[in-house]
This record gives structure tokens, sequence and C-alpha cells, in this order.
């Protein structure tokens, strides 16, 4: 491939109007990472794309102005990042601290994933702020999926990180990223079809550690399923997924519709 | 009208923690002081708005979207760095962002014009302040600089929220020249809208 790097680098105005699939975009972000010069560009282009977006300005509704501000007071800050990574490359620290890591997506190869990962917290948090109910056990929830986030880019930033993919029998693409070291792995789906709400899909590990059910992948919404962060790797698994009633089974009750190695 | 005191021409980004810019109130915003994201509200909510009606289209779910990005700016002022691009580029970035993220997140684009064209929110262009026509003034008249290819390379992506492989398609050329006139085509209007 001729030019490649020359091909990724005119990319750059793909990327900052976000015209980009999610594979291409993870592409760019690695490209990114090691090349300063565009990162450069990248944040002058921002300002740039910026001005599009001031130029059509719209009023808001004024109710939702009091709505939005009232919200705040449901809504935990996060705390500035201190000490440790003040190294990092200028364009990464403007993404990366955004505190749901890779959310805006800053140059992390898998930061779109992570990015989907954290999707889940941010649902979480919409939902509480326009709901308005229950504000103790979204809190409660969102630093569930926080700390699930922060493990999960432990694992795609882990240098050992591997991934493997396998065609479902039913249709779609499951992918495996792990970590040996950390002993987990990030299992998520593609084009998964969607089962009647008295099915789920199960996750297992089936391995000479024996059969251990690792959880449900949450319903089919989108062409995306998961993340789900599966840990307490043991030499010699295989992650499988069956479909079990909604409620999970101890066993798998059917034959896996994709099996994938886990050997490093 | 107040007039802060003389200004140098076009580093409207460089106004760094003056006390109404968005990099002070963002520090406020920061320390939990709820004034100080009423005032950025004021600044950002209607671009941010804007925005996310032209991607999204179906203004429940656009209103949705703002409002979920004024409170990601809320809880994640205290992570904003300045050094690395000014923070309305930030918000934009969060907004655009997120509504791309929204349409991809919902496959059938069909039932989202559907929405959309059964909605019955009307918005105003925010009119009332010069500022803002002028702003919108300056930007047609770069974006009238473009070459035709350029111009509905960059508009499509930005304000359609197609992908460069779709808008090569779209507009029958290859992807290449697409992904060329995306960049060439922000670079022509940022050295016309005089972005540092």
């Amino acid at each position: 491939m001729a030019g490649r790097r020359a091909g990724l680098h005119t990319l750059v105005g793909a990327y900052v109007l976000d015209a980009m699939s999610q594979p291409d975009r993870a592409a760019f972000e690695q490209h990114l990472h090691g090349c300063e010069p565009c990162r450069e560009e990248v944040r002058g282009l921002r300002e740039t794309s910026a001005r599009l977006s001031t130029a059509v300005a719209v009023a808001p509704r004024p109710e939702l102005r009091q709505q939005t501000l009232q919200a705040t007071a449901r809504l935990r800050q996060l705390p500035p990042e201190v000490g440790g990574e003040a190294a990092g490359p200028p364009a990464r620290s403007w993404l990366s601290r955004m505190g749901m890591p890779g959310w805006l997506t800053g140059t992390g190869r898998n930061s779109w994933l992570v990015r989907l990962a954290a999707a889940g917290a941010a649902v979480v948090i919409a939902a509480a702020v326009l709901i308005g109910v229950n504000v103790r056990s979204m809190q409660t929830r969102i630093s569930a999926l926080q700390q699930r986030d922060s493990a999960i880019t432990a694992i795609l930033s882990a240098p050992d990180e591997a991934t493997v993919t396998a065609d479902i029998k039913t249709g779609g693409k499951a992918t495996v990223m792990m970590s040996h070291h950390a002993g987990a792995l990030v299992f998520f789906a593609k084009g998964l079809i969607s089962l009647p709400d008295t099915k789920g899909y199960e996750l297992w590990l089936l391995g000479p550690a024996g059969k251990r059910s690792v959880g449900m992948l949450p319903p089919v919404r989108g062409d995306m399923t998961g993340p789900m962060l599966v840990r307490n790797l043991q030499p010699g698994d295989h992650l499988g997924v069956t479909v079990e009633p909604a409620g999970g089974s101890g066993q798998p009750t059917s034959a896996p519709i994709v099996m994938l190695s886990l050997d490093a | 009208m107040d007039i802060p005191g003389p200004q140098p021409s076009g580093s409207w980004q460089h106004q760094r923690s003056e006390p109404d810019t968005l990099e002070y109130l963002l520090t406020e915003v920061a320390k939990g002081n709820q004034g100080a994201f009423g005032a950025v509200y004021d600044q950002v909510a209607p671009a941010v708005l804007g925005t996310v009606l032209r991607v999204i289209r179906d203004p429940a779910q656009s209103e949705e979207v703002m409002q979920e990005v004024l409170l990601e700016v809320w809880r994640t002022a205290a992570r904003f760095d300045p050094r690395a691009g000014t923070a309305v580029a930030w918000i934009m970035t969060v907004a655009h962002r997120r509504a791309i993220d929204r349409i991809r997140s919902q496959q059938r684009a069909s039932e989202r014009e559907l929405r959309a064209a059964t909605a019955s929110i009307a918005y105003d262009e925010v009119s009332d302040a010069v500022e803002a026509s002028l702003e919108r003034e300056r930007v047609r008249r770069c974006l009238a600089g473009l070459t035709d290819l350029q111009r509905e390379s960059v508009t499509l992506a930005y304000y359609g929220g197609y992908t460069y492989r779709e808008v090569a398609e779209l507009l029958g050329v290859a992807v290449g020249t697409v992904k060329t006139r995306m960049r060439d085509g922000l670079i022509r209007l940022r050295d016309c809208l005089g972005v540092e």
C-alpha cells in the first residue's frame, strides 16, 4: 500500500469533522499518537470546526435552562487530574482529561471502544438527570460503570493486549481483546441478532478449570453489544456464547454460537 | 454596551482568564459555581443545540443531547486543559461527537428522518446578539470562498453527519478526493476565519 502514511494524514479533515467510521477513527488515532504535527493540525482545525457550530446557533427553549441548571445539583463533578499524566502530548491530554476515558476519544488506539464502555455511564447520567429520581442508586451505578471503564482501559492499553475475532454462527462478529498479564478480557459483538425477551446471550469461560458463567450480555440495541469485562481467566480457557433463558443458566443448555480460543 | 478595553483583532481565542471568558468560567464551574455554569450555558447552549439539531434533526432528541453535553461540561470542567485548545472548541467537539454517536447508534436513518419530519418544535436563529449574526455572516462568507466540492464535503460531514465514505458516495467522487477536500477545505476555512 504505497503512501499509506500520506493517506492517513489526509484523514485529519475527516477526523475533525467526525466523518469516520469507528475502525477508521481507531486507526487514525493510532497514527495521531505518534504524529505531533498532526495533533497540532487537529487542534487548529478543531478551532475551525467549532466556528461551524457557533454559526448555526439557535435559541433553546427557555425552560431547558432551568432544567439543566437544576440537574447539576444532582451530578457530582470529577476532580481535576493531579500529577502523573501531565507529560502526555497535548492532544491526548485535552481529550483524555475528560474523565470518562476516551469518551471524546483521545489518541488511544482502542479509544473508540473505551468510549463505548463509557457510553454506559453517559446513558445512566442522562437518565438520572432527565428523570431525576433515585439519585443515590444512580450514583452507585455510575461509579460501578466508571470502575468497569477503568478496568477496560487497563486491558486495552496493556502491553500484551491481543485481539481475536470470530464469526457468530447466527450472524455477526465477536471480538475479544485480552491481556493475559491482567488475566482479563473485553468482549463485544457486532451485528448480533436480537432475541425475544425471554432469551438472552450468556457468556461462558470453558476450560480445564471448568465451565463458568460470566454473565448475560445486555439486550441487543443497535449494531454493537457490550463491551463486557471478563476477569479471572485461567490457562486453557475458551470463551463461548450460548443462547439461554433470559435469566441465565447454571450450565450451557445449547451449543455455543461462537467459541474463541484465548491462547496467547 | 460595556467595552472591555482594546483587544487585538481576531484573537478572541486568546482572551484567557478574563472574567467572562469561557476559560475563566470553566475554572469557576470546576469549583462547583452554579452561577458560572449558568453563564457557560448562556454562552454555549445555543451553538450546542444548533449543531446537534443540524446533525440529529429530531428536536426532542437534540434537546436531550444538548442537555447531556452541558451536564458533561459541568461534570468534567476540572479536566479542561486550556493549553490544548479553547473552551469553545472543546465543548463543540464534545457536542458534535455526541450528536454523531447518537445518529450512528440509531442504525436506520429513515426512522430518524421520519421523527424529524413529524416534530413540531420550532427554533429561531439566535439573532439578538450582534456578534452572533456577525459570526454567522463571516462563516457563511468563508464557506462561500471554498470550492463547491470542498464546501459540500465539509458541510455534509459536519452538518449532515455523514462519513467521508458516504460523502464520496453522495457526491459521486473518489473517496480519496473527499478526504483531501475535507482537509484542504477546513484549512482554507481556518485561514479565512483567522483561526490560529
